[in-house]
């Protein structure tokens, strides 16, 4: 047997990657190294259902292991890769294993930034990995207080799971309202009434300046002056590319099927500096394509969607490009629509309540 | 058992709630695809599941039920 496709990292974009070889007809070997000890799993239902019911971990797997042993997929579980050695077209793992590869994928996905403030302390918590979510989960589960950083999706998720769970929230945000970089001012200050509306503290324009506490946290300086209490703190201040096992070049320029500037090695998903749940499963796949010399599939316009209050928020398209905004719809009952335009052309859509409309903003989008 | 799902192959990109919901009616290839038929309520509940809204409904007579 040859040495194949090596495939570096155990999400999504790794799943869809070997499970495309396979459908594609490839016959090679396949590894996928997860630093991980689970299988592909799928991480948005981290930050909602699975921080209110431990239950629904069973529905995380993307396959079962058996689907893995039935491909001929191997798995190289709670190994992170140390090395990549593009010469000698090896990858060495951090137990000491170095697997050669004829094709490589990179995966590696991102991981949280953290605050150097908070870096000594044991109840600040991040949410990337099912271990993670467990962690917070079990936070939650003693109530006290809560204090968010970073008012981004994850954030805002978080806030949402903790005080629907009856925790006492605070969202620290350092715009003076949550996406406000994305989405305006307008259309970020209804989500800070959305939060408060719940009975979330929302504290905009404040960043964390200092923490106190033996251990752990008991209390936060913010650069208003202001102190907060805290029994639990959550981080989610944005991710990066976890790239340093690539050394000093990191990834470079990725095309569109994921090919870097090393013939034969591709990247994927977060690792690209993607971010979004379908950019990872559209790039694991063009990969796959990629790797057997085929064409990319066309594909819509990727979007990324949220679930807060049991409301369904859905985005497509580059926001930030706008110049004017329509909201359609009402706001105060969770139910609109905002067409960003540029020129009277429209460049993104927010929905709100509004998933059915999702087919027909795409096709704004693309007209 | 009168409604028919038709999956936009653009749009999907294969979640799989579909097949979690109603795993008689949809099965993930590299995307969604039709491989049965099921009651209607399940099928309406898959499709308004979607996270892409990927998934039409359609009645016995053609009429767009969902989206």
């Amino acid at each position: 047997m040859g040495d194949g496709i090596v495939i570096v990292g155990g999400g999504l974009a790794a799943q869809r990657c070997a499970q495309t070889l396979r459908r594609l007809g490839y016959e090679g070997r396949v590894r996928i190294v997860c630093a991980e000890p689970d299988a592909p799993y799928d991480r948005p239902p981290l930050s909602k259902a699975v921080l209110a019911d431990a239950d629904a971990e069973a529905d995380l797997p993307y396959r079962p292991p058996h689907w893995y042993v039935e491909q001929g997929i191997e798995l190289l579980l709670g190994v992170p890769a140390a090395r990549l050695d593009g010469v000698r077209r090896t990858v060495a793992l951090k137990d000491g294993r170095e697997l050669a590869f004829e094709q490589l994928l990179i995966a590696t996905g991102s991981r949280p930034r953290h605050l150097p403030v908070l870096a000594r302390f044991a109840n600040v918590h991040a949410l990337r990995t099912v271990a993670d979510a467990r962690a917070l989960r079990a936070a939650l589960a003693q109530g006290g207080r809560v204090v968010v950083v970073g008012a981004g999706f994850i954030g805002q998720e978080v806030a949402a799971a903790a005080v629907r769970a009856g925790v006492h929230t605070t969202v620290v945000e350092a715009a003076d309202a949550p996406l406000a970089a994305l989405l305006g001012h307008a259309v970020g200050s209804w989500f800070t009434e959305l939060h408060r509306g719940e009975g979330v503290e929302m504290v905009l324009g404040a960043t964390v300046v200092a923490a106190h506490g033996a251990g752990s946290v008991e209390r936060v300086t913010l650069s208003d002056g202001r102190t907060l209490r805290c029994d639990h703190i959550v981080v989610g201040v944005g991710v990066d590319p976890d790239v340093d096992w690539l050394g000093d070049g990191g990834l470079g320029p990725v095309g569109a099927g994921g090919q870097t500037r090393m013939a034969g090695v591709f990247a994927a998903g977060d690792v690209t500096g993607g971010g979004h749940w379908e950019s990872a499963a559209r790039q694991g796949a063009a990969a796959a394509r990629a790797m057997l010399g085929l064409e990319p599939v066309k594909a819509a316009p990727d979007g990324f969607w949220s679930d807060l209050y049991d409301t369904r928020v859905q985005y497509v398209g580059h926001a930030p490009t706008a110049d004017a905004t329509t909201i359609d719809g009402d706001p105060s009952a969770r139910d609109f629509r905002v067409t960003f335009t540029r020129g009277g052309r429209a460049v993104g859509v927010l929905l709100v309540g509004r998933p059915h409309e999702l087919p027909n903003a795409r096709a704004l989008l693309a007209a | 058992m009168s409604y028919t799902a038709t999956i936009d192959s653009g749009a999907c990109a294969a979640h799989g709630d579909c097949e979690v919901i109603a795993p008689d009616v949809f099965a993930i290839e590299d995307i969604a695809v039709v491989v049965g038929t099921g009651p209607d309520e399940l099928m309406l509940k898959a499709a308004r599941a979607c996270p892409s809204v990927a998934i039409a409904i359609t009645d016995e007579r053609g009429r767009r039920v969902y989206p």
